[in-house]
């Protein structure tokens, strides 16, 4: 296969560890630009607003949906508040280890949500989902 | 020990002379209210929630009573009703008793035996009922925390497991041994939180389950107690722990609860320090005075947000991914005071610290 071009991750996820296995998993996948961890969803929203415009690159970005202070809805939310051409910069994929019905209906209402994806992310995840 | 309360009867007569005579023949068995029309019936309602029993006459100028009971009965449903009425006007209560909205009738002319065993077996019904409401209450109460529960299942005890196994998956295709330490590391990181949770959970099935005991405090081997283990535990590795208790009087509560609070409030304050900090510290300090015990935990570490401060009592709460909260510890903190009939107030400034007091009234002796 051919690589065409590298993409940027994003990852936001209140777990460490969870943070270090996605960070992990991706930079063996070789793809990977860049690779961007955030323990807080303000911060992630943050980093995202502070890129100049025109400067912001293909992000695949993994949201947890429990997280503390700002959930993955509400980052989603107040991402999906952002100029178009911001957003379209980016693949939003929500990574939760809920079970709850009501969270999984809630992830297609979100027009910039591609997927919701079962935790733990295991390379074979992530590499169905880049193919 | 208490007296058994009285029961509070409203009676509502449009002659003067019936309200007297009621109330010379009952006061000294009931808390007799009296009312000559609606209006004043209306204001004792008002001002007395615990009303349990309401006797209406049928006949008065304004408003029948059966009319006077449906009307009321939509804003105080708990008093039970019961109406005085001569033979003349038995359709209509008839009506009323199928329609739900008497209890029972008493036939005019009443005898004191007539009245006083409806009272008594209104007191019964009105018991009977509010207990039935209170337990109502207790069990939506309960069905919402157990909603509660099942949610924060998936995340509190699902999520640190995937954790492990995600790591796990991980670990097995990796070589380098220091890489491997840290993944291990945070695996343990992840079964502590797990453990946190679940012990929790205990804390609070036995807040709400278990019953207060009292006995004597000892504050001071309190505080050395829970701070050796934490000593232990490597949680005060480069803060300075400072305690102060001046107790002189004897003092007591339920052991169980303060230490629960002393410890979560602890917990809570090494935790929660801004990590390079160079003078970390934690500063308990406890008096008992006046049979009332203060405790003050101050910490200078990363503080809570204004925007937080209100909701760090609610269950599931976490105002911060900094460190291994569960949601539950300062929960059943604000769970085991309301037990105990204390209070606590927190302020707090971010990135300078936070200063939690409590103050515990102590049982009275010689009190069961």
């Amino acid at each position: 296969m051919v690589q065409t071009k590298k993409l940027n991750f994003i990852v936001v996820d209140d777990s460490k560890l969870d943070c270090f296995i996605a960070e992990k998993i991706i930079r063996n996948t070789g793809i990977s630009e860049s690779i961007k961890s955030f323990l807080q969803a303000t911060e992630a929203l943050e980093y995202i607003k502070s890129i100049a415009p025109g400067e912001h690159q293909r992000t695949i970005m993994l949201v947890d949906i429990q997280m503390p202070v700002m959930n993955g809805f509400e980052f989603v939310e107040a991402f999906e508040k952002l100029p178009k051409d911001v957003t379209d910069n980016y693949t939003i994929y929500i990574i939760s280890s809920s079970i709850n019905e009501n969270d999984l209906v809630r992830v297609h209402t979100y027009a910039t949500v591609k997927q919701f994806l079962n935790k733990p992310l295991t390379s074979n995840n992530l590499a169905v989902l880049l193919a | 020990m208490d007296t058994p309360k009285k029961i509070k009867v409203l009676y509502i007569d449009d002659e003067q002379n019936n309200l007297n005579g009621f109330k010379a023949t009952f006061r000294f068995d009931y808390t007799v209210l009296i009312a000559s029309n609606i209006s004043q019936a209306y204001a004792h309602l008002e001002a007395h929630p615990d009303i349990s029993v309401i006797l209406c006459d049928q006949r008065m100028p304004d408003k029948t009573g059966v009319q006077f009971f449906e009307e009321m009965r939509d804003t105080y449903d708990e008093p039970v009703r019961m109406l005085i009425t001569g033979y003349t006007d038995i359709e209509s209560v008839i009506d009323a008793v199928n329609r739900g909205h008497i209890f029972r009738y008493i036939k005019k002319p009443w005898t004191d035996s007539d009245i006083r065993s409806a009272i008594e077996e209104a007191s019964k019904f009105y018991l009977t009922n509010s207990m039935l409401v209170q337990k109502n209450k207790e069990l939506q109460s309960a069905y919402d925390e157990l909603g509660k529960f099942a949610y924060s299942v998936t995340h509190d005890v699902r999520g640190p497991l995937l954790s492990i196994l995600g790591a796990l998956d991980l670990a097995k295709n990796m070589e380098n041994p220091a890489e491997l330490r840290d993944i291990l590391e945070m695996m343990e990181d992840a079964i502590h939180k797990l453990d946190e949770y679940i012990k929790n959970t205990h804390e609070y099935y036995k807040l709400k389950r278990g019953l207060l005991q009292f006995e004597v405090i000892d504050f001071n081997n309190l505080v050395k107690d829970i701070a050796a283990l934490f000593r232990i535990a490597g949680r005060m590795d480069n803060i300075r722990f400072i305690s102060n208790v001046v107790q002189n009087d004897e003092f007591l509560s339920d052991e169980i609860s303060i230490k629960m609070v002393l410890n979560n409030l602890l917990s809570n304050a090494f935790n929660y320090q801004r990590k390079d900090a160079t003078d970390k510290y934690v500063d308990v300090s406890i008096t008992v005075a006046d049979n009332v015990a203060t405790i003050t935990v101050k910490d200078n570490g990363i503080g809570i947000h204004e925007s937080h401060i209100n909701n760090i009592f609610t269950m599931f709460y976490r105002a911060t991914s900094e460190e291994t909260g569960s949601g539950l510890g300062l929960y059943n903190v604000k769970d085991a005071l309301t037990k105990l009939s204390g209070t606590i107030e927190v302020a707090s400034v971010v990135n300078e610290g936070t200063t939690f007091k409590v103050i515990i009234p102590g049982k009275a002796h010689g009190t069961n």
